[in-house]
């Protein structure tokens, strides 16, 4: 009887470690799944550019520093998706999304660009564009944290130190910098005048 | 608090009346196998007559449900905001991207349906469509996307089919009581026999009420949970914030619901016009108050 027992506990242990093995696997294909989805979007922006460009061509002639903006931002796309190195990504990223206001203040300044219906399409296909490189991220994001956490709460940390998992680097995204904190200028009060 | 506590909070109060759900169930059932002196093959039958006359509505709950909405599907061309949002959306958890369908009436509302995130539908009123902007909408799909997530509607649908077998008991131990006298005829039992079989009557009368107020709790607490885990998911609590806000001050009852598909909702379709006051109104509400809701949002 008391064998039996003994049987029972080291067989429970045993499909525990076996579940949290195959989890940590898996959430690593994931990982490496997400990071190919970025690049998948990162892509897709860069062949969308020059489609709705050509679709608003006529009406954005005269907005030269635009089209310029709009080269950048496709090229930095394709450069990014070929090399999948982090710092392109932002720059691509951050290109896109500062072309996007300065669109959007020349449409609402044209009374005939606003009513435009292939503008429009454009700034709705632009604008979700941003969107769907932001969610690609986060899924990135969200995988290695779920990945992480396994890797250093007890007791899958001790399988984990079994089997020489290493914690993933998700978004390589500096955890110390400028982004994370408050420079002295903008703790003082803003003078507003009235 | 963050999104992750707000979650995990709701998960264990979901556990919770779970498992109170599941203790009360059992323990009437014995009660009243006891007190009537029917064996487990009486009880597997009713749950498993339940089960069959669920069946049909559990696995093809979203054709069922789309049908009697009078619902169309929803095209990217038409409803670029609400496609994109949920693809979009879907993206983000790896999730297979559901079917959308829209209703034409002003009245503002969403629900979702679907046995699990593979055959899972999506539905939202041309109301609600025009008039929550793109961070609302993407508030409004993610909540109902985590119903999908969560298999809220396969938990409804065990939840139910529990529900329906113990009222399915206490009616049969009611009728056949009223009909034939005790089933029961030993000796020497007199006294407690009689206090059980008086026990098992008021169980049998009380105990359906019970198991539906709780199961009206156990769809209460899904609904928080599917808020949390929506803002989980957008990380954006103003979004879903303001959507419920428009939602709850918008008044008009939306005509393509009713009684057995109200609790789909994201808010309740019915308005409570004929609802009761206070605190039993509260208890038979399908949707915790829209105050309730947003104030657990704001504490993110």
């Amino acid at each position: 009887m008391p064998l039996l027992i003994v049987i029972v506990i080291l067989a429970i242990i045993a499909f525990y470690v076996i579940a949290v093995y195959n989890s940590l696997q898996t959430l690593k294909t994931q990982i490496v799944a997400s990071i190919q989805e970025i690049g998948n979007q990162l892509k897709r922006q860069a062949s969308l550019i020059p489609n709705l460009e050509a679709a608003v061509k006529g009406y954005l002639k005269h907005e030269k520093g635009i089209f310029e903006m709009l080269t950048a931002a496709r090229t930095s796309a394709q450069k990014a998706s070929a090399s999948g190195e982090s710092k392109d990504i932002e720059k691509a990223i951050s290109n896109l999304q500062s072309v996007i206001p300065q669109i959007q203040v020349l449409v609402e300044s044209n009374p005939e660009l606003k009513s435009n219906e292939s503008v429009n399409n454009f700034m709705r296909e632009l604008g979700d564009t941003a969107d769907k490189l932001m969610y690609a991220r986060r899924s990135l994001i969200d995988l290695s944290q779920a990945y992480n956490e396994k890797l250093v709460v007890f007791p899958s940390n001790i399988i984990a130190n079994m089997f020489g998992f290493k914690p993933e680097k998700g978004l390589d995204t500096a955890l110390t910098g400028e982004h994370v904190s408050v420079s002295e200028a903008e703790t003082k009060d803003v003078k507003v005048n009235l | 608090m963050t999104h992750y506590d707000l979650v995990a909070s709701n998960q264990r109060k979901s556990w919770f009346i779970l498992a109170a759900f599941l203790a009360f169930i059992v323990g009437v059932v014995y009660v009243m196998s006891v007190a009537f002196d029917f064996g487990p093959d009486f009880t597997l039958f009713a749950v498993v007559f339940t089960a069959i006359t669920s069946i049909g509505s559990y696995w093809w709950s979203d054709k069922i449900v789309l049908a009697i909405s009078g619902a169309r599907p929803a095209t990217r061309e038409e409803f670029f905001d609400f496609y994109t949002v949920t693809e979009n959306l879907c993206m983000s958890q790896r999730m297979k991207m559901p079917k959308l369908y829209v209703i034409d009436d002003t009245a503002m509302n969403a629900f979702a349906t679907g046995r699990d995130p593979d055959h899972a539908a999506v539905c939202a009123t041309t109301g609600l469509l025009a008039r929550l902007n793109r961070a609302e909408i993407e508030g409004v799909v993610a909540h109902e996307l985590s119903h999908v997530k969560n298999y809220d509607i396969r938990l409804a649908t065990v939840v139910s089919v529990l529900v329906g077998s113990v009222a399915l008991l206490s009616d049969w131990m009611l009728r056949m009581t009223a009909w034939g006298g005790r089933r029961r005829n030993r000796d020497g039992e007199g006294q407690i026999g009689m206090i059980l079989f008086l026990v098992g009557i008021v169980l049998a009368i009380l105990s359906p009420i019970i198991a539906t107020l709780i199961q009206l709790a156990i769809s209460r607490r899904r609904e928080y949970l599917a808020d949390a885990s929506g803002v989980a998911i957008t990380k954006n609590p103003q979004g879903l914030i303001r959507a419920l806000q428009k939602i709850s001050h918008d008044t008009e009852p939306l005509e393509a619901a009713n009684k057995a598909t109200a609790h789909l909702y994201i808010s309740d379709p019915l308005k409570n016009i004929h609802g009761g006051v206070g605190l039993f109104a509260n208890l038979f509400a399908t949707h915790p108050p829209v105050t309730e809701r947003i104030k657990a949002l704001e504490s993110l």
